[in-house]
């Protein structure tokens, strides 16, 4: 270090620059990439009318109102519910709230689009001035604007009978536009951006941020230029739907322009590429030439969207706890890893409804009872069950009330950890049982009646009797022997019997020559 | 019914749904015989823009007996000819109309009928076919005032369907400022703009209008002249704004959903889809480009006044010009609304947002002295001027092309701009004349003031007998 003044902190920023200046895939360059996502939002009605939403897989044109379809002599009404889940986006990516806005056409022909113009808000749009902090990174990501606008319909070609299908249902979703600052400068950052920007529209309950299901779509800016020199020429890839596809493109996209510098003309010329999911690389769309004029202009029937202070308030005072203060609720209340805590916000995709992993976590950690224990059980054992039957958490059929129960039996020693994966097991096998798992447990026998109640020594003496070649193999000395002797110990004792208390006994009994 | 805008683009169709205004006409117990002719997509000052071909203007005056094929085929004015024409001859006793920058008054006006534009948002626009929003109003078209005062109550009620729709609160306030403090004549101050005589003006207006005023004034109102300074430039304001709207409303008619798609290369098989074709269609291009397909399905579709304004607002909005053409004609609309603003008595309820709160004002309607240096002191209720600068053109005359057309327009599209009330009453031409139109303007919301004063004037015409 340098200065014996200088801050870890600084340090570190210090140490990252240099990491990112000097990133061995490509030495010497800096690379500068930009993310504009379209989120759609969770809202049962569509933005500008009151036909519903729809989901991936849903009959074509079923969710199509007279709007939807731009019948001649048909108005936009404005969804407030959407209006409300952008304000709340706003407010979790700390942007400015802008008390006056407003909606603008953006034209274009194109099948899909019905109308000839997407509403979305171009002049005056709903907030700006954000940021997002992303993992490893110490300054946020800036977010330069959030917009309303509309979704299009969903065009597809069938090869077979050359035709264009045109569905409907997705014309008119409300969509979030949000748009950074050129403050990414890594694949690995874009991707960690990506990533945290789709837990928080998921735990504010904005949007499902389902990339593959189309629910949340990244268009990426890249750039290079040789460190030290101004900002490259950018080039816009279009549509990206995985975190992976996105990282391949930026990756390739670095090489190709990189490459385009290093030539005879040295320039990168401005285009608009798209991404092959096949070969891994970006391929032109068009050229900065061909860039369409999309002539907005301020929708007139909208006028403007006033957002009142109280408004803002509301909103702020109603909103569910945001990815980052529950990272650090978990870490600090609960004192769980790091790891521990991914895992569950990971799982955590549907927390509006409080059925999501952390409200479960939460209500489970009750006073009396160890977080780190509750973890395991609720992780490592029950989840860990519903993966073996190819389940997600969310198709969990246990409460909390009847796992807590069961992880309450267990510490208490009123059964052995052992019975409790047994009864854990029973539980979800059929999970619609009226028994509490305390009375399942006295019927499956795993109660211990009382503590030492369990003779010990007489199932050690009757095991000893049934394996007796295994016996007299262990007086000769082949002491591995002993193991399948507390094998069979335990499964007589139905998992109730401790299997150290059974080995000491057994070495007894074996050595004094009982059960001979 | 069909609704075809008087376009190829819809000829064949039929909305699944009715206006607001045909769902509150039948409720009230209205039958609806037919739709109207009238230029393309309301683009027009003539209706003579029109899939369907011109409308003849009927009116005859009482004393001539000219059998109908020799007479004189005049316009019956744009773009709601088909409505006016369709009241003048007695054919309905009431029309709905359109009116975005006088569609309603110009062909009321030269038909010699009652045309009504009533304050922007006081009727629904949902079911109105949009031409530009910001400037569409549903008209009506009567033989005389009651009449159209009859159809306008049945109409003037909030819909949600409409986000333009005005409020209830808004509505309130305008109605009991409308009310007024004068009785008859007296007390009525009527402002008279003196941009709204221009040079241009025919002597066979300037007559009948002139004496129009010299009774009202003898009858006990106050004549005020008045300037509104900027109506010189509100001409072309309209054009860029209704032309930029209209731009954007009519992408919809691309051939995917409106409108026949056009694949086919050859002008024959063009041809084919009817005789409404206005423009040959570009020389065979790539016939697999979606973009040829558009631009041939729309240069057939479209008639080329549409056409005309579609370039011009696709210009206006680029975004080179954006600025200086949209923008600025987005200033002029505010301007013209000031110098409205300026001379009224009452305030503008959809703008206006008080420095003193209402509740304090012993007249909260009015605009209180100590916020606008009022040049008149307490300001008109009314202004009145010539509907148009000349009674019905002769149909195919030059001066219903091109430029000439939209002079036509130049005294109903300051109010249009501003959304305020207009009213078009007719003065009783003398024998052989062809009628006159003298227009009420007031206050956004001030309907029913507008309404009580061409109720007098109408009867000042029928003392006249």
């Amino acid at each position: 270090m340098l200065l014996p003044s200088c801050s870890p902190r600084t340090s570190l920023v210090v140490q990252r620059l240099h990491r990112a200046f000097h990133d061995k895939r490509w030495p010497g360059w800096q690379v500068i990439i930009g993310i504009e996502t379209h989120a759609q939002i969770r809202s049962p009605e569509k933005l500008f009318s009151s036909s519903l939403t729809s989901s991936l897989g849903e009959t074509p044109n079923i969710h199509v109102s007279l709007f939807d379809a731009a019948f001649p002599g048909t108005l936009p009404s404005l969804n407030q519910n959407c209006v409300d889940l952008a304000l709340r986006t706003a407010i979790a990516l700390n942007s400015r709230i802008q008390t006056c806005s407003s909606f603008d056409r953006k034209h274009y022909f194109y099948s899909d689009l019905p109308a000839g113009y997407q509403i979305t808000q171009h002049y005056a749009p709903i907030a700006v001035e954000g940021s997002l902090r992303i993992p490893d990174r110490d300054t946020p990501i800036r977010i330069k604007q959030i917009q309303l606008e509309q979704d299009t319909a969903k065009s597809t070609f069938d090869p077979r009978t050359r035709t264009s299908n045109i569905d409907l249902n997705r014309a008119g979703t409300g969509l979030l536009e949000i748009v950074t600052e050129p403050d990414l400068r890594s694949p690995e950052e874009a991707g960690a951006y990506v990533r945290a920007l789709q837990a928080m529209l998921r735990a504010i309950g904005a949007s499902d941020g389902n990339m593959e299901a189309g629910s949340l779509r990244c268009d990426v800016n890249v750039s290079v230029n040789p460190i030290g020199e101004p900002a490259g020429t950018r080039c816009e890839i279009k549509n990206l739907n995985s975190v992976k596809f996105m990282q391949a493109a930026i990756i390739h996209e670095v090489h190709r322009q990189r490459d385009l510098l290093s030539g005879d003309d040295a320039v990168v010329p401005q285009e608009t590429r798209g991404f092959n999911q096949d070969t891994f690389e970006t391929f032109k769309m068009r050229s900065k030439e061909d860039a369409p004029d999309y002539r907005y202009m301020p929708d007139p029937n909208l006028g403007v969207l006033l957002i009142t202070p109280e408004r803002i308030e509301e909103t702020a005072r109603t909103m569910p706890e945001l990815p980052w203060v529950t990272r650090i609720r978990l870490l600090e209340r609960y004192k769980l890893s790091e790891q521990d805590v991914d895992i569950l916000l990971n799982l955590d995709s549907d927390r509006e409804d409080h059925t999501g992993a952390v409200a479960y976590f939460d209500r489970l950690c009750t006073e009396d009872r160890n977080p780190r224990i509750v973890f395991n059980w609720m992780i490592h054992e029950l989840l860990g069950r519903l993966n073996a039957a190819k389940l997600t958490f969310a198709a969990n059929p246990l409460s909390t009330i009847q796992l807590g129960e069961l992880i309450d039996l267990v510490h208490s020693g009123a059964i052995t950890g052992t019975s409790g994966k047994l009864l854990l097991r029973e539980m979800l096998a059929d999970p619609t049982s009226s028994q509490t798992p305390t009375e399942r447990a006295r019927s499956l026998s795993l109660l211990s009646t009382s503590s030492g109640e369990l003779d010990v020594t007489s199932l050690c003496a009757v095991a000893i009797a049934a394996l007796p070649a295994e016996a007299s193999a262990f007086r000769n000395g082949h002491k591995n022997v002993l193991n399948k002797i507390i094998g069979r110990v335990m499964k007589d004792s139905r998992g109730r019997a401790d299997s150290k208390g059974v080995k000491e006994c057994l070495i007894a009994l074996l050595e004094q020559g009982g059960g001979q | 019914m069909p609704t075809t805008a008087s376009s190829m683009m819809l000829k064949d169709f039929t909305p699944p749904f009715d206006a607001t205004v045909v769902t509150l006409l039948r409720e009230w117990g209205a039958e609806i015989i037919g739709k109207a002719n009238c230029d393309e997509f309301g683009m027009g000052s003539l209706n003579t823009h029109s899939v369907h071909g011109p409308v003849v203007n009927p009116f005859q005056a009482h004393s001539s007996s000219v059998p109908w094929v020799e007479r004189e085929r005049r316009s019956a004015g744009g773009s709601s000819g088909g409505s006016a024409a369709a009241v003048v001859a007695g054919m309905c006793s009431a029309a709905l109309s359109t009116d975005t920058g006088g569609s309603t008054r110009l062909p009321a006006s030269y038909c010699g009928i009652v045309g009504f534009k009533p304050s922007y948002g006081l009727i629904s626009r949902w079911g109105v076919i949009s031409f530009a929003d910001s400037l569409d109003c549903v008209g009506i078209m009567t033989k005389d005032v009651s009449g159209t005062r009859h159809v306008f109550e049945a109409l003037n009620v909030y819909d949600p369907k409409d986000p333009t729709s005005a409020s209830a609160n808004a509505r309130e306030m305008a109605h009991r400022a409308s009310a007024g403090t004068w009785t008859g004549l007296k007390g009525l101050r009527i402002g008279i703009p003196q941009e709204y005589f221009p040079s241009e003006l025919s002597d066979e207006v300037l007559t009948p209008v002139r004496a129009a005023i010299e009774k009202l004034a003898s009858e006990g109102a106050k004549i005020i002249p008045v300037s509104l300074p900027s109506t010189q430039y509100a001409l072309s304001a309209y054009y860029v704004i209704s032309s930029a709207e209209a731009n954007s409303n009519m992408s919809r008619y691309d051939g995917v959903q409106y409108g026949k798609p056009i694949y086919m290369s050859s002008f024959r098989r063009c041809s084919s889809f009817g005789s409404g074709l206005h423009v040959p269609l570009p020389p065979a291009s790539d016939l697999t480009n979606t973009a040829s397909i558009y631009s041939r399905t729309r240069s057939a579709g479209f008639g080329p006044e549409v056409q005309k304004r579609i370039l011009l607002g696709t210009y206006a909005l680029t975004a080179d010009a954006f600025d200086n053409y949209f923008l600025q004609a987005q200033r002029i609309r505010q301007l013209v609304r000031d110098d409205f603003n300026r001379v009224f008595h009452v305030r503008d309820f959809l703008s206006y947002s008080p420095k003193t709160p209402t509740a304090e004002r012993s007249e909260p309607w009015a605009v209180p002295d100590d916020e606008v240096s009022h040049p008149l002191r307490t300001g008109v209720d009314v202004l009145i001027h010539p509907s148009a600068i000349r009674t019905a053109p002769l149909l195919g005359a030059p001066e219903t092309d091109g430029l000439g057309a939209y002079v036509q327009d130049v005294l109903t599209v300051p109010a249009s701009l501003a959304g305020l009330p207009a009213l078009s009453v007719p003065l009783r031409p003398r024998d052989q004349e062809w009628p006159v139109g003298i227009s009420v303007v007031g206050q956004w919301g001030c309907d029913e003031m507008v309404l009580r004063v061409g109720q007098v004037i109408e009867s000042f015409q029928r003392r006249t007998d």
